[in-house]
């Protein structure tokens, strides 16, 4: 196991330089990336000559490619104009994603399973057909209109009752520092919750179909009926038996998904204001800066590459087969 | 019987399916005494496996429905006992070896896991070290070498052959009363079925278990079973000793199931298969469930409206026209060329 952890540890670190090299000749290369201020009467020949000479614009792409780079997780990573350090507000966004999603992951997986688990054992009966129905509503509706509707929801309680009960926007209230650690949690939970409900929702639909079904194969297997031969308790037959070969897909679905969402829950997280990878990445497109742009996009990168990692990894752990050495 | 350890008595199992209910096990009766092995033959969907499965609760209910009937292990009736208590007589009293050893092994847990399982689960006093221990033994008793490596492997690491010793061993591990083996060879290539069913007779031997040889292959029946059931659309059509079956059949589809059988011997010229399908559980044939391929039913009215009984004892067969079988068998011989005591066994 520890050397097939290692090979496949290894193998990311090839995937993660061609990846970047990927996002660079194709941000830099395909289009100038200076075009969009080339265009602003105000900004002057002189900017645009500086902007060339800090980023060795003239030099050939992959000269460029290895100065940029060399500084990409440093303070020397910045804007084209302005040359703002994109960095720090990069980290800060990717760790207040990481918060939403981490949670909101724990949530759906640990929902989702049990779902997919008590339907698959009780198919067909009205528990099945609700959690299904349920599922599917959260399969179809779009993700900003739920978020909308929490929003009106939690908003309407508020103006019906006076009482606040969650916040509908933003991470934290203005000036909460000064009241204690103890009021800062509280708070910020107060404004976690309707994002991480949407998230997680979305996320729970998906993930317990993926379990019912895999439960309901599983549970029809010739080894289920080996276990029940056995003397086995029926609890150490599904949990036991049943469910250590029905958590194989959605693991791995849900450890490629954790990547995926670390490049942004965009929508869900420009509704709510919460300053993480997808507001950061839409405000970045909105400024049209290719620089910052390409940073998103290589932590992104890591991010895929990293839910792949464990993806590979929780298969590899709850597969004897996948471990090949 | 009195000293029967086990005995099914006039079990019927249906299941309920869209298209109506299939009659899948219509009052089948039979009993093996300690050490006494069994065969139960018959095509498949006779009933064969689902009279076993219901007998340890291991169908699915539903569908399925345990109509009536008594399945009394040791004279205590299985059906209808609380799953808790059936739990305690699951592999501790009646080990199972089924038919696939490749889905029949767990591919996510060890093969010695799996079987030092079934010791932990019947004895709550013994610790892990010793079931490891015991199972090593197991192993090594079923014929599996490098017992000690072997028990740390996956099913995947497993040939078929040594995945059935595997399940063999897990069987025996409580050294249960009764054996069932529902179609263990049929899975395995030619070569091994010899020596699995080797391992699977010697098991038996050696903790003096009574066996049930569930077996389409009667070349199987022949080399290891005392006395045989033949099983048909459901119902148990013939019983007697193997001697009986082979030489003597008294009921119409045994000696079909004969004629089709081909010889090493070449003492049969041509085989001949059974006329016709086995009939559909959903909407059997009224009367007689065979009488449309029978050999004995020219157009005989009985045969249409009665359903034969089969009438109690040791050697029985459920057919209107028992007494015709030995005329048949004669006519049978002479122009198959058959020696007239019947054919060799095996």
């Amino acid at each position: 196991m520890a050397t097939f952890i290692l090979r496949r540890i290894l193998l990311s670190i090839p995937v993660l330089i061609i990846s970047t090299v990927i996002i660079f000749w194709g941000m830099t290369e395909i289009a100038d990336p200076l075009s969009s201020l080339r265009l602003l009467p105000n900004v002057s020949q002189q900017t645009i000559q500086n902007i060339v000479d800090r980023k060795h614009l003239d030099d050939p792409w992959y000269v460029q490619y290895v100065f940029w780079a060399k500084d990409l997780f440093t303070e020397r990573n910045t804007t084209a104009l302005g040359n703002n350090p994109i960095w720090p507000d990069l980290k800060r966004a990717a760790g207040n994603t990481v918060q939403l999603i981490a949670i909101s992951e724990v949530i759906a997986i640990t929902t989702a399973v049990w779902l997919g688990v008590q339907s698959a054992k009780k198919q067909y009966s009205v528990f099945d057909y609700t959690t299904t129905t349920v599922s599917f509503f959260g399969f179809s509706v779009p993700i900003f209109w739920f978020a909308l509707m929490l929003q009106a929801l939690v908003t309407g309680l508020f103006l019906w009752t006076g009482f606040r009960l969650f916040y509908t926007f933003g991470q934290s209230s203005f000036d909460i520092a000064s009241q204690g650690w103890w009021a800062v949690l509280i708070d910020r939970l107060q404004h976690m919750v309707l994002p991480i409900t949407t998230l997680a929702y979305v996320n729970i639909a998906t993930y317990s179909r993926f379990q019912r079904a895999s439960m309901l194969e599983v549970l029809n297997a010739d080894y289920i009926r080996t276990a029940r031969a056995k003397g086995l308790s029926e609890r150490t037959v599904t949990m036991k038996h049943g469910l250590r070969n029905a958590l194989i897909p959605v693991v791995t679905l849900a450890a490629i998904n954790f990547g995926g969402l670390l490049g942004g829950a965009v929508i869900t997280e420009t509704i709510f204001a919460w300053p993480g990878m997808g507001k950061f990445f839409f405000d970045a497109l909105s400024q049209g800066d290719a620089y910052t742009i390409m940073s998103w996009l290589v932590v992104t990168a890591i991010a895929i590459i990293i839910g792949n990692l464990l993806a590979d990894i929780a298969y590899g752990w709850l597969d004897p087969r996948i471990r090949y050495d | 019987m009195a000293d029967s350890v086990l005995e099914i008595k006039d079990l019927v199992v249906e299941f309920d399916t869209t298209d109506g209910v299939v009659h899948a096990v219509d009052g089948v009766s039979y009993e093996v005494a300690p050490g006494e092995t069994l065969g139960v033959v018959g095509e498949s969907g006779s009933g064969k496996s689902v009279t076993v499965m219901s007998a340890l609760g291991l169908i699915q209910m539903p569908p399925g429905r345990i109509v009536r009937g008594e399945v009394l292990y040791n004279g205590r009736n299985l059906i209808g006992l609380p799953i808790d208590e059936l739990r305690k007589i699951r592999n501790k009293e009646i080990g199972m070896v089924f038919q696939d050893p490749m889905t029949s092994l767990n591919p996510v847990f060890t093969v010695g896991d799996q079987i030092a399982e079934a010791i932990l689960e019947h004895n709550a006093s013994a610790t892990e070290l010793e079931a490891r221990k015991r199972t090593i033994g197991l192993l090594e008793r079923v014929g599996v070498p490098n017992a000690e490596r072997r028990f740390d492997q996956y099913p995947h690491e497993y040939s078929g052959g040594m995945r059935q010793r595997a399940m063999i061993a897990m069987a025996i591990a409580n050294d249960p009363a009764v054996i069932i083996a529902d179609e263990p060879t049929t899975a395995l290539d030619v070569t091994i079925q010899a020596q699995v069913l080797d391992v699977l007779k010697d098991a038996t031997r050696e903790t003096h278990a009574a066996l049930i040889l569930i077996t389409h292959d009667l070349g199987v029946v022949a080399e290891l079973v005392d006395k045989v059931a033949v099983m048909y659309a459901g119902k148990v059509v013939e019983r007697g000793s193997v001697e009986e079956i082979f030489h003597a059949p008294r009921h119409p589809y045994t000696l079909g199931l004969m004629m089709s059988l081909p010889r090493l011997s070449g003492e049969i010229k041509k085989l001949l298969p059974i006329a016709g399908n086995p009939p559909s559980l959903l909407n059997r044939p009224a009367g007689c469930s065979f009488h449309p391929r029978c050999r004995l039913y020219h157009g005989r009215e009985i045969c249409r409206t009665d359903v034969p009984e089969l009438p109690g004892g040791t050697t029985a067969a459920a057919c209107h026209f028992t007494s015709e079988m030995a005329a048949e068998l004669e006519r049978e011989a002479a122009e198959a060329g058959i020696a007239a005591e019947g054919g060799r066994i095996g």
